[in-house]
């Protein structure tokens, strides 16, 4: 019967007005009924028995049309499973807390994932993005943009360090610069004031900037007057015209400020050479992503020909358009879902184990459902009853896994680069507590349906009359084994990947890195560039910090240098080497370049292998000389001897000699020696040192070794480098030690990450072969007491019992293994120095699982080998 | 759970019947009961068990209301009143009926 809404809304609110009138109800339907029977009685002359009894079937009735009936019977259900849970706080807490772990790590994961992968850019019809794969001069930018029928292009540079000077004070910011279409091409608004106008990437129109909105909080502090404002940026003014949305994060969320890129023709370096900088570009109506893939080609064919030097055929051959989203997460989308996979096994391992806890109790609970079926409650009713325990369950997992969430989601963030745009604003919110929600009800449902099915299907009489715990269906006992042992596999594959990695890392910090960094304090120190056009400026800056530093109580030694190992910075140089002629096939090498003091090899214990090291001699006057490493001699010169060979600058007339060979150094990152484009390694004398632009290297980093205590020393010499010029910004003193363990600190935290997945899977395997055996063990007491009443040892108890264990055990195990083999290889980006199939971890994990499997198996082994056989063969 | 008399009265027409019985003036449940007995010569006898969960639902749809009064022998009575509402249920639950006597009549009598 379908009612008008109105009618069924009037109908609740009765509803509602009854409840309170219950009692009053009650007497008005009984005095009601009374009266009927009395008038029937009379006009029947005698009572009707059988009519008295469907009294009561009414007023039953009755009372259920009063009430929220399925509400109520479901308030009834959650008030007893309520009950069930109080009083028996173990199983409670374990399901609870298991699962909190499985939803909770997902929930976290499904909110990195839906801010990173899955959410549109904050953009204007973010699909129609693409990022143009490669790096382009910036002539690229202009002739592109000319050229292209599909697309409207911008290049945006990923961001380098400025000097902020002119708001406070001197502080270094990384600011991208971006030809001066590029917000119209993102698509994004400014918050505040302008965007860049057409052609402010001229030169002389380019001293404007534009804000992010952290900058603009901390620096200026978010202050609307500071629009039109001038600061310096490097030195040169530029005025304030903007401040983004602090939801904009492109290219990277390091990025504070955005400056017009500079497109002058005239300045050659700058316009042909330089810096690449990656192309964005927005597809034009009509346009689609394949059409503009199609025509990158031939675009970069015309353009190469363009080039005022010669450039190798195949220049950004493979290049092609992307989606932008894609290409922003590229490096990341990996580690991502080999996260998503693992928490989405440790909440297949929670459920399982729920699951046959559940079994478990269904079997110890076969008395009391059979009373209540006998008591007239129908199949469905009780199942319903059990479902709605198991999504209980369920529920209080989620609330507590979304608090662990908040917690998981900070620990995953930390995984990642900071810089990735979108993950600072990553937080759990509506939309995801609503989907965890529903994975909570689903998971219920899926680890409830089993244990209810199986405990509603009861052979009533069998089961009132002897209480027995031995009669379950034999399916739901294998259904139990199968659920464990797919436990096992699967924490056989998180421990396995754990173990890869601990290994990775115990291999990483088994790495020779070439130097010692023990008691060595480092600060950035960073003039303007335009400070070093002169360069005995320059030399005499660091001159005077270097005499300081050595000065300092408590250091012994004192160094400068443009970049230490592992601090991140990238000094490359295109050089001409002796013996090397330069061809379109083989263009000029790029090496790693240092500009460093004399001192500076011995103060990190960099072995000098032949030839000598660097002295205070080696001038700005006197005769340029380098030291190269012993790679790079092996690489240029195998089998000669490299002092007195030649090296120069791509861009510079004279030869410098080489004067010694020293050990290499892991500059780059720990587990690799150098990037694939990078062909060597040398050391120049500061005073010499030039860098692409032919300039002295302005920014550099001084270093002091500590003798004992590093407190001291650091004040001073941080007090000492911001002492010289208060336009010169000074970074934080940083130990050497720390810059070399923060450079894995995100593979250290990844490991934390699998360590911890591993171990809930371990703990919560062992709880699942537990919970198992001892109710296998519980099921046979019978069986058992009869064994030893007829002469078996207690030793034969126990092995037959852990055998059950072992069997369990080891189909999991060689379950796991087999999934393992598959699945370790996406984890080889994240190995290093181990084979994704690794037969000793293989091996180790194998050896450790089945230990847990034994000792998890022992204790109900042991309590069965102390069945007294009288008392058991009793009972029944 | 059974209920004896329930198959003397098609499905879903008690709720019809009694508001119906209602029109002339308010009764008590005893009093709807006999009068649909009377009314169709003995052929629809309404039990207890289904007559109380039925003024009970026409009660919470808010098409009767119920008062105390006194009845013929000056005992207490419940007496069930029909409302506005009621009445245009009645009618419009009387021509939905018609419709479907009138489409099983059609059936039976068909060639």
């Amino acid at each position: 019967m379908s009612l008008p809404v109105h009618t069924r809304l009037l109908c609740a609110c009765r509803r509602l007005a009854f409840r309170w009138r219950r009692a009053e109800l009650d007497r008005d339907l009984a005095e009601e009924m009374d009266f009927h029977r009395a008038l029937k009685a009379q006009a029947a002359g005698e009572l009707s028995h059988i009519q008295m009894g469907n009294m009561t079937i009414a007023a039953e009735e009755c009372r259920d049309m009063w009430g929220f009936l399925r509400l109520e019977r479901l308030m009834q259900d959650i008030r007893y499973a309520a009950r069930m849970f109080w009083r028996t706080p173990g199983f409670t807490a374990i399901a609870v807390l298991s699962l909190a772990v499985g939803i909770g790590g997902n929930a976290a994961m499904f909110t990195l994932v839906n801010t990173l992968l899955v959410r549109p850019l904050p953009y204007r019809q973010p699909d129609r993005l693409v990022r143009i794969t490669g790096i382009f001069p910036r002539a690229a930018a202009p002739f592109f943009q000319q050229q292209s029928r599909t697309m409207d292009i911008a290049a945006v540079s990923p961001g380098s360090e400025f000097n902020l000077t002119g708001a406070g004070a001197a502080s270094r910011i990384v600011a991208s610069a971006t030809s001066a279409n590029a917000f119209s091409v993102l698509g994004a608004a400014v918050a505040m004031g302008r965007s860049f106008d057409p052609g402010e990437d001229s030169p002389g129109r380019d001293g404007v900037v534009i804000l992010s909105n952290s900058l603009w909080r901390t620096k200026f502090g978010g202050d609307p007057a500071m629009i039109g404002r001038v600061i310096a940026l490097n030195g040169m003014h530029r005025q304030i015209v903007g401040v983004m949305p602090p939801a904009f994060s492109y290219p990277s969320a390091q990025v504070q400020a955005w400056v017009p890129m500079r497109l002058d023709p005239s300045n050659f370096l700058e316009y042909w050479g330089g810096e690449f900088v990656p192309l964005v570009a927005r597809l034009r109506a009509g346009a689609t992503a394949a059409g503009a893939q199609r025509e990158i080609r031939p675009l970069i064919d015309d353009f190469r020909k363009t080039f005022p030097y010669p450039m190798a055929r195949d220049w950004n051959r493979d290049s092609t358009a992307v989606p932008l989203q894609r290409d922003l997460t590229g490096d990341i989308r990996g580690k991502l879902v080999i996260l998503l996979c693992s928490v989405g096994l440790v909440l297949l391992i929670a459920c399982a184990n729920v699951a046959s806890l559940l079994l478990s109790r269904a079997t110890t609970r076969r008395k009391e459902i059979a009373v209540r079926a006998a008591l007239g409650a129908v199949r469905s009713r009780i199942v319903r009853q059990l479902l709605t325990e198991s999504v209980l369950l369920a529920l209080a997992g989620a609330v507590l896994g979304i608090l662990l969430g908040t917690g998981a989601l900070t620990i995953f963030k930390s995984l990642l680069p900071s810089s990735t745009p979108g993950l600072a604003q990553a937080a759990i919110d509506w939309p995801i507590a609503a989907a965890v929600a529903g994975l909570a009800i689903v998971t219920g449902l899926a680890f409830g349906i089993a244990p209810a099915l199986s405990a509603s299907q009861i052979d009533l009489t069998q089961t009132i009359r002897t209480g027995s715990q031995r009669s379950t269906g034999a399916f739901w006992t294998r259904l139990r084994g199968g659920l464990i042992g797919a436990e096992v596999a699967l924490t056989v594959v998180l421990v396995v990947s754990a173990g890869l990695l601990i290994k990775s890392l115990y291999t990483l910090s088994e790495v020779r890195p070439g130097f010692q960094a023990q008691q060595i304090l480092t600060v950035r120190v960073s003039p303007n560039p335009s400070f070093c056009t002169q360069r005995p400026a320059c030399i005499a800056l660091y001159d005077r910090l270097l005499a300081g530093a050595r000065g300092v109580s408590g250091v012994g030694e004192a160094a400068i240098a443009n970049t230490v190992p592992l601090d991140a910075e990238q000094p490359d140089l295109a050089v001409d080497v002796e013996g090397h002629p330069k061809s379109v096939e083989h263009p000029a090498p790029m090496l790693w370049s240092g500009a460093v003091s004399a001192g500076f090899i011995g103060m990190l214990r960099i072995p000098l292998l032949a030839g000598r090291d660097l002295s205070e001699a080696d001038g700005a006057k006197s005769a340029a000389v380098l030291l190269i490493s012993a790679s790079t001699a092996k690489r240029f010169w195998p089998g000669e001897n490299p002092i007195g060979k030649h090296i120069k600058a791509a861009n510079e007339q004279q030869w410098r000699t080489v004067v010694g060979v020293v050990g290499d150094v892991r500059q780059y990152s720990l587990s690799k020696a150098r990037p694939d484009w990078i062909d060597g390694a040398i050391y120049m004398p500061y005073a010499q040192a030039v860098r692409e632009d032919g300039q002295i290297p302005a920014a550099m980093t001084l270093l002091a070794k500590a003798r004992a205590n590093m407190d001291g020393p650091a004040r001073e010499i941080r007090s000492l480098a911001q002492d010289q010029d208060p336009d010169v910004p000074v970074g934080p003193v940083q130990p050497l030690e720390e810059l070399v363990a923060g450079s894995i600190a995100n593979f250290r935290a990844t490991i934390r990450v699998f360590i911890s997945f591993a171990a809930a899977a371990i703990l919560l395997a062992a709880i699942g072969i537990y919970g198992l055996i001892s109710y296998w063990v519980t099921q046979r007491t019978y069986e058992i007491g009869l064994r030893v009443a007829i002469g078996a040892t207690r030793r034969r108890i126990v092995s037959m019992i852990l055998a059950q264990g072992l069997r369990v055990a080891l189909y999991g195990i060689a379950a796991g293994v087999i999934v393992a083999l598959a699945a370790t290889r996406f984890l080889a980006s994240l190995l290093y120095g181990v084979g994704a199939t690794d037969p000793l971890t293989f091996a180790a994990v194998t050896a450790l699982v089945l230990g847990v499997a034994v000792t998890a198996s022992l204790f109900p082994a042991w309590r069965a080998s102390r069945v007294d056989p009288i008392k058991f063969l009793r009972v029944d | 759970m059974g209920k004896p008399e329930a198959p003397e009265i098609l499905p879903g027409t008690l709720d019809l019947l009694i508001l119906r019985t209602l029109v002339p003036g308010p009764m008590h449940g005893y009093g709807i009961a006999q009068r649909l007995r009377q009314v169709s010569d003995e052929v629809l006898q309404v039990g207890e068990s289904s007559l109380y969960p039925a003024l009970q639902r026409l009660l919470l749809n808010g098409w009767v209301k119920a008062a105390w009064g006194a009845s013929e022998n000056n005992r207490r009575a419940r007496y069930y009143t029909l409302t506005a509402a009621g009445r245009k249920q009645l009618a419009s639950e009387r021509a939905e009926f018609a419709r479907v006597v009138i489409a099983i009549e059609k059936v039976l009598k068909m060639a």
